[in-house]
């Protein structure tokens, strides 16, 4: 039996979609959002993680269907360019709102 | 979570990322210089040639910022295409830019056939204008502050240097000194800036994601 939530105000909380709750794929998220793509050195840049934690995050972003991962070449250099899926874009607008949701309705 | 996640600041972020590598400064430094030198050659060259000049000057300042951008500045901080929003802002911000050079053409060149180079307070005040509401506009499209300076020194300059030319003996009603000077600074913003981006960031060989994802 499912114990009742003591404040039943913050059970969207518990619906909170934990593939773009870790602040690394919030971060990289945020930034997708609001551009149409960037490739993997902008959001290096931007978010500040190393090769190894991108690579990971945007992996799992992938595997959830909210990102597009496309592979080319820029020159003669490897250019992996990242876009927001309709679906992440959704994922994330979902996210959003439940956040807003909740802490819009808590006493200062 | 300590800081409000601001959607809208996140864009400028990535914006001012992009576009704060000191270029445009440079560019348009560039542009203002015409003001400063374009009166000393014309003594020179003449009116017409004197400005001239400055095309092929322009573009090897605009190819060497196009080179830089490619082979310098985009291995550093990377690839981002921007919402169409953002584009729509940057479309405005060239034609901003564009119809202020052309009214400050025309009004320059009216001093010129009007006032047979006297230009007149009415006249330098209107120049000033031109040059605060472009810059100021281009300041708030391009989310770059700093432009509103330049936009504030570039107005000022017109009457400082009649000031100087009637009270300090300088030519060419001191524009080679006033515009002189606002070309520097932005140059020299210019320089800093991009010198602190190549200090701040290191050029990365591709990307450092594996093969295949």
């Amino acid at each position: 039996m499912v114990a009742e939530p003591v404040a039943p105000d913050v059970q969207p909380l518990a619906d909170i979609d934990q593939v773009i709750h870790a602040s690394a794929r919030l971060m990289i998220l945020t930034y997708l959002y609001v551009v149409e793509s960037a490739d993997a050195v902008f959001l290096k840049n931007m978010t500040g993680l190393t090769w190894g934690n991108l690579s990971t995050h945007l992996s799992k972003l992938e595997e959830a269907g909210y990102v597009t991962i496309d592979k080319g070449f820029r020159g003669k250099k490897p250019q992996t360019t990242i876009r927001l899926t309709g679906q992440g874009r959704e994922a994330f607008q979902v996210y959003r709102q439940r956040i807003r949701q909740v802490f819009d309705d808590l006493p200062e | 979570m300590s800081q409000e996640i601001s959607l809208k600041e996140a864009e400028r972020k990535a914006f001012r990322a992009t576009y704060n590598d000191g270029l445009w400064d440079v560019l348009i430094g560039s542009f203002v210089l015409i003001l400063a030198v374009a009166p000393l050659l014309s003594d020179r060259l003449g009116d017409f040639w004197s400005s001239v000049i400055f095309l092929p000057f322009w573009g090897l300042v605009y190819l060497a910022i196009s080179l830089l951008r490619k082979h310098v500045v985009a291995p550093r901080i990377g690839a981002v295409q921007f919402s169409r929003a953002r584009r729509t802002k940057l479309t405005r911000f060239t034609l901003v830019m564009v119809v202020a050079n052309i009214l400050a053409l025309t009004l320059g060149i009216a001093a010129l056939v009007f006032t047979g180079m006297r230009g007149g307070p009415t006249l330098l005040v209107l120049f000033g204008l031109v040059w605060l509401v472009a810059f100021g506009l281009a300041g708030y499209l391009l989310d770059i502050s700093r432009f509103y300076v330049y936009g504030l020194l570039l107005a000022i300059a017109p009457l400082v240097g009649e000031w100087l030319y009637n009270n300090a003996g300088a030519t060419h009603h001191g524009f080679p000194i006033t515009y002189g000077f606002v070309a520097g600074v932005m140059i020299l913003v210019g320089v800093v800036l991009f010198i602190r981006l190549l200090v701040q960031t290191s050029p990365q060989a591709g990307d450092g994601l594996p093969g295949e994802g």
